[in-house]
């Protein structure tokens, strides 16, 4: 667990390992996910019903790789602007039914997208699922976060028609933190009569935030608590689905400056002539959506509009910053022309603050004087997806991007340059496959 | 400033054009209409011969298959069972009951088999064994053919 790690401040890059606390953690989740998998000895057989893997226990897993191409600005791996290949997915996952109402299972996933994930394989969930009745289950272990319409399907590329789902509401970025929680769930589905039914999700936990993936110098972060809820509304209208999301949740961390920054940093006033660090933060944040989904025959539209209130404290007052409201929005649409061919396109806005949309001051917690945030306070992404099923197992999918904006983009992926700095109007292309089963 | 010829070559005047383009999406719509119909067998609805229902509405059967209800009336455990995604059976089924298609049923799942969430029906390969599994389980619904040999399967009416 993220507590159980050293607090020994250390600057992590994307090369860092550190195998005796990943084995330590490796060792503890592997004993509870085969002890959850052991269950089946103590159910009852006849209650089990049929599967069809060995032993009972479906397998399933993906394998996907892309390739990701910008006109200019890196996005998302280094050398996009190259074009990088530095964009894989692989899972595999095993689930049992273990009687009619109880279910265990577990994914193994690894990844690598530029900086991030570095094929250091981990668990993406596992838990014991318990579904009393309809209206009422309960899921405990590492669960994926129900927010919005897509968060849980982040990274199944199978499962949806982009191949980036929209990244304002979306952020492949955040998917460390907010895409699974470690804790507890309760769920299911309340009938409302003609009113059609309204499925709910209520969760709690911590959050496992993996320092090996931060682009700067981050230590012993963690998330203390995290908890939120999902309601979705089917009303009776075929495929139709309203509903509204909203998390709440700390990071807290250290920062930790080697001599260089610390000097550099007292010399430009943001750090007292005393500092001994490390920097100490908590990050606390309010999310929120609100979603509505049409799924009916060939035809999937979809859009969510989505605020995120963030702020950050610090033992260094200079470096907190006042609360930030980010506004996040998207419209998509897909269509089957065919079972093989799926054309779909989207259109996603993300503004950094809702009091700085154009960009015309500087951003929050920024030293006096600075320049306003300009290109850097929004994102315009207009998208175009081509999804080929090439057949049952098989997929390939062609997309690109017009971006207007560089909010959102990594300055540690752009040479440190801040983003107000970078090309205002980009494009990216992106080519994926994925094998899955 | 000179503005650029936009109609530099020779082409059909714009009504024409025009007339073109939309008789061709016309042709197109009509073609997968016809083609969606006519490849669209019938089916039937089948049920263990203990199970007391006779006739089922499409939301519960639809419900079923989602998962999104797992009782029967009487408490027994529902378990759906689908045929391959490629039989035309299957195809019929998801177009008139559940009202998306095959594709995004299948997309459905992948969503909650790699979330965690839930598992699909066990995907059967001919209307016997469809038949073979409702006869085993006395909670089970499938879909067969019409032509398909029930045996003591129960037939049910989709309201």
């Amino acid at each position: 667990m993220i507590n159980d790690r050293t607090t020994k401040p250390t600057t992590v890059g994307r090369n860092t390992e550190r195998p005796t606390v990943l084995l330590g953690r490796w060792t503890r989740s592997i004993s509870f996910a085969a002890s959850l998998l052991a269950l089946p000895a103590t159910a009852r057989a006849e209650d089990a019903p049929d599967s069809s893997g060995p032993l009972g226990i479906e397998v399933h897993g993906f394998v996907s790789q892309g390739f990701i191409k910008t006109t200019s600005n890196n996005y998302l791996a280094e050398d996009s602007t190259k074009g990088s290949f530095e964009f894989s997915e692989v899972g595999i996952n095993f689930s049992k039914q273990l009687t009619d109402r109880m279910r265990v299972g577990m994914q193994l996933f690894t990844h690598d997208l530029g900086p991030l994930g570095n094929y250091r394989t981990r668990f993406d969930w596992f838990y014991l699922d318990y579904r009393f009745w309809d209206f009422l289950g309960v899921r405990a272990g590492r669960t994926k976060l129900p927010f919005g319409l897509y968060n849980e399907n982040n990274d199944i590329d199978a499962a949806r028609v982009p191949v980036l789902l929209p990244q304002s509401v979306y952020p492949v970025s955040n998917r460390d933190f907010l895409l699974a929680q470690t804790g507890g769930e309760l769920y299911g589905i309340v009938p409302l009569a003609a009113a059609g039914g309204l499925e709910y999700r209520l969760y709690g936990g911590a959050i496992f935030y993996d320092t090996a993936d931060a682009t700067s110098t981050l230590s012993n972060v963690r998330g203390p608590y995290i908890f939120g809820a999902r309601l979705m509304w089917q009303p009776p209208v075929e495929g139709l689905q309203l509903g509204a999301s909203a998390q709440r949740l700390r990071l807290d961390g250290d920062a930790v400056f080697s001599a260089a920054q610390i000097a550099q940093l007292q010399m430009a006033g943001q750090l007292p002539s005393d500092f001994s660090g490390p920097l100490k933060f908590q990050i606390p944040a309010t999310l929120g959506v609100a979603s509505i989904e049409y799924s009916a025959h060939d035809l999937l539209l979809a859009s969510e509009y989505s605020r995120w209130w963030v702020n950050l404290t610090s033992t260094v007052p200079s470096f907190s910053v006042p609360e930030t409201v980010s506004e996040r929005f998207y419209l998509m649409a897909a269509y089957h022309v065919t079972p093989w061919f799926t054309p779909g396109a989207y259109y996603s806005v993300l503004f950094q603050n809702v009091d700085n949309r154009k960009g015309d001051s500087p951003a929050y917690g920024t030293p006096p004087g600075t320049p306003p945030l300009g290109r850097g306070a929004y994102q315009h992404d207009l998208a175009l997806t081509l999804r080929y099923d090439l057949n049952a197992f098989w997929l390939l999918k062609l997309e690109g991007h017009y971006m207007h904006g560089t909010a959102g983009l990594s300055p540690t992926l752009n040479g440190n340059q801040p983003v107000s700095s970078l090309t205002e109007d980009w494009g990216v292309f992106l080519v994926k496959t994925t094998a899955y089963f | 400033m000179t503005r650029p010829r936009l109609h530099s070559r020779h082409h059909a005047p714009r009504p024409t054009r025009r007339a073109l383009l939309w008789s061709l999406l016309g042709l197109c719509t009509f073609g997968a209409y016809a083609a969606r119909a006519q490849s669209a067998p019938e089916f039937r609805v089948l049920v263990n011969p203990e199970n007391p229902v006779s006739s089922l509405s499409r939301d519960f059967i639809t419900d079923a298959f989602l998962k999104r209800t797992t009782r029967w009336h009487d408490g027994e455990t529902a378990r759906p069972v689908d045929q391959r995604a490629d039989a035309a059976v299957r195809k019929s089924f998801s177009d008139s009951v559940l009202r998306r298609s095959v594709s995004a049923i299948k997309r459905y799942w992948q969503q909650r088999i790699f979330s965690g969430r839930d598992l699909p029906p066990p995907e059967l390969e001919s209307d016997d064994a469809v038949v073979a599994y409702v006869l085993k389980h006395r909670g089970a619904i499938g879909y067969v053919t019409t032509s398909a040999k029930l045996g003591r399967a129960k037939s049910v009416s989709i309201q």
